[in-house]
């Protein structure tokens, strides 16, 4: 099991060609500022936090971000995106220790 | 010195207990802001890992087929959890019987207070999604002598302060803010506590049940915290299923 | 039944631990962590030092008054066009008195067809939440809304 859990979600679930439709990047992740204490040890939490994400429609990348620790446990983003046709988008997040991890999403418009 | 400190606390919960009126009540524009991160609730996430554990066991039909229900009954069936199941001798909330599921199926059970039965156990609870609660306490003397039980547990005064749940949960003081937070009509009149629970907890950023609430509201209330899956735990999710009856279920919720 | 034997009867093993609210005091000092980075001067790498307009088009939408500084949504909507020629080419989203200013940074194309950036942040105290809208033609617009972060009550 990969220890980042992740969705994808589209809205509205039915769409069709040309539709800007929204869509919704969440991940399980503790967003660690650095700066909190581990309250039994009284040693500093190390910082640990996604730092960016790319998201990439049928091989054509279309948004980056750059994210800081600053956003809550669990992030949740969301932006809009075109549909242009059938096929997947991938969401590509890079954490502050270097780990590289992707999440996938079909995208099937009717009609 | 510590009774100094909560004499001056308790002045504080007094002081903070306004009506809505008051200048740290939220506007009906920042609790729609609220309302909208339903829409993607991090919880889904960890739904999404409980019905994963579920799979391993079988998934829903393994589940339906255990409890002697159809496909088409399962939702209704679970949508009236805590109920007494025979095979136990006990009135159970759905954790435990997943407990007696695992057990049955040659696997290790999650403990209630693992991250893992949160999971699963929310996600078994969602199958009932828009289905009303249709708890019923006079089915037999079992749920009769729960529903008694969780009333007396919910309105006993304990504690360092003498409080109960009842003291900020009833019809008196639904609506007063403490600390930003209009006190709900557990009710289905209201906001239906028990059919919103299990539900993700923005200030702990994890998935939390009713019980577990249950015991993070009597540790901040100075009340002896009384364990998962007891019986007084139990009978007090009877009292509060049954104050949200016929209310549709809608899980995860989103909690502060 | 008496509340005593009602206690008694309660099936409890763990000692009962009086919970005192954690009080936190300012500090004389505060940390800020290794990306600290103070408002001015991350606004000022990004426009170069041109001064944004604040403007209308900027839709930002944050609670007036925070339930929990922990979990506070954040959308910025901007009333642009997203055509090939012109349209929004990054929203970037500030808190000022965070120990790190910078929350996140879409940089979008006119693929994303609208442009929006939705997301919840963390905010140590009242402050402002700033948005910024880089346009293709070089200009930069601003909005700003200040939110009130009151302490935590019960858990």
């Amino acid at each position: 099991m990969s220890n980042s859990k992740t969705l994808i979600k589209i809205k509205p679930n039915t769409y069709k060609n040309g539709d800007v439709v929204k869509v919704s990047f969440m991940v399980m992740h503790p967003m660690e500022t650095g700066l909190r204490k581990d309250k039994k040890t009284g040693e500093v939490i190390p910082a640990d936090y996604i730092k960016s994400a790319k998201f990439e429609y049928n091989g054509k990348v279309f948004t980056t971000m750059n994210i800081w620790e600053t956003l809550s446990v669990n992030p949740v983003i969301t932006t809009y995106m075109t549909i242009d046709g059938a096929g997947s988008l991938k969401v590509t997040f890079t954490d502050s220790k270097g780990t590289v991890e992707e999440s996938s999403e079909e995208i099937k418009p009717k009609g | 010195m510590r009774k100094v400190l909560q004499i001056a606390l308790s002045v504080l919960v007094a002081s903070s207990l306004a009506y809505g009126s008051e200048q740290f009540s939220m506007s009906d524009a920042d609790r729609a802001l609220y309302e909208e991160l339903l829409d993607n609730n991090p919880a889904d996430m960890m739904l999404a890992s409980g019905s994963e554990h579920l799979d391993a066991l079988g998934g829903t039909a393994s589940l339906a087929k255990y409890l002697e229900q159809s496909k088409d009954s399962l939702a209704s069936y679970l949508a009236g959890f805590p109920r007494y199941i025979d095979k136990y001798k006990s009135v159970v909330s759905i954790d435990q019987m997943l407990q007696a599921f695992m057990h049955d199926s040659g696997k290790k059970p999650y403990a209630l207070k693992s991250s893992d039965m949160f999971d699963i156990s929310s996600y078994v609870k969602s199958i009932a999604n828009e289905q009303p609660i249709n708890i019923d306490i006079n089915a037999n003397e079992h749920m009769k002598k729960a529903y008694a039980l969780g009333k007396e547990v919910f309105n006993t005064r304990r504690g360092g302060r003498g409080l109960s749940c009842y003291n900020c949960h009833n019809p008196g003081v639904v609506g007063r803010i403490l600390r930003t937070q209009p006190l709900p009509d557990i009710s289905a009149k209201g906001n239906a506590s028990a059919a919103t629970w299990p539900a993700y907890r923005m200030t702990k950023s994890n998935l939390a049940t009713l019980q577990k609430r249950f015991q993070g509201c009597m540790e901040n209330a100075l009340l002896a915290v009384i364990p998962l899956g007891s019986k007084e735990m139990t009978a007090l999710e009877v009292y509060f299923t049954h104050e949200a009856k016929g209310a549709p279920i809608a899980i995860p919720g989103l909690k502060r | 039944m008496k509340r005593r034997d009602f206690l008694k009867n309660l099936s409890l093993s763990a000692a009962t631990l009086a919970v005192i609210p954690t009080m936190s005091f300012a500090a004389d000092e505060k940390p800020k962590g290794s990306n600290a980075l103070a408002y001015k001067d991350a606004l000022a790498a990004i426009t170069g030092g041109k001064t944004p307009e604040p403007s209308e088009k900027v839709s930002l939408k944050v609670p007036e008054i925070a339930e929990n500084g922990a979990v506070v949504p954040v959308t910025v909507e901007i009333d642009y066009p997203m055509t090939d020629s012109d349209y929004v080419k990054a929203i970037h989203i500030f808190a000022a008195k965070n120990g790190n200013s910078r929350c996140i940074d879409a940089h979008l194309s006119p693929a994303n067809g609208k442009a929006m950036l939705s997301t919840r942040v963390k905010l140590g105290e009242t402050q402002e939440v700033i948005a910024l809208a880089e346009l293709s033609n070089g200009n930069f617009l601003i909005a700003s809304q200040s939110v009130k972060v009151t302490i935590g009550g019960c858990g």
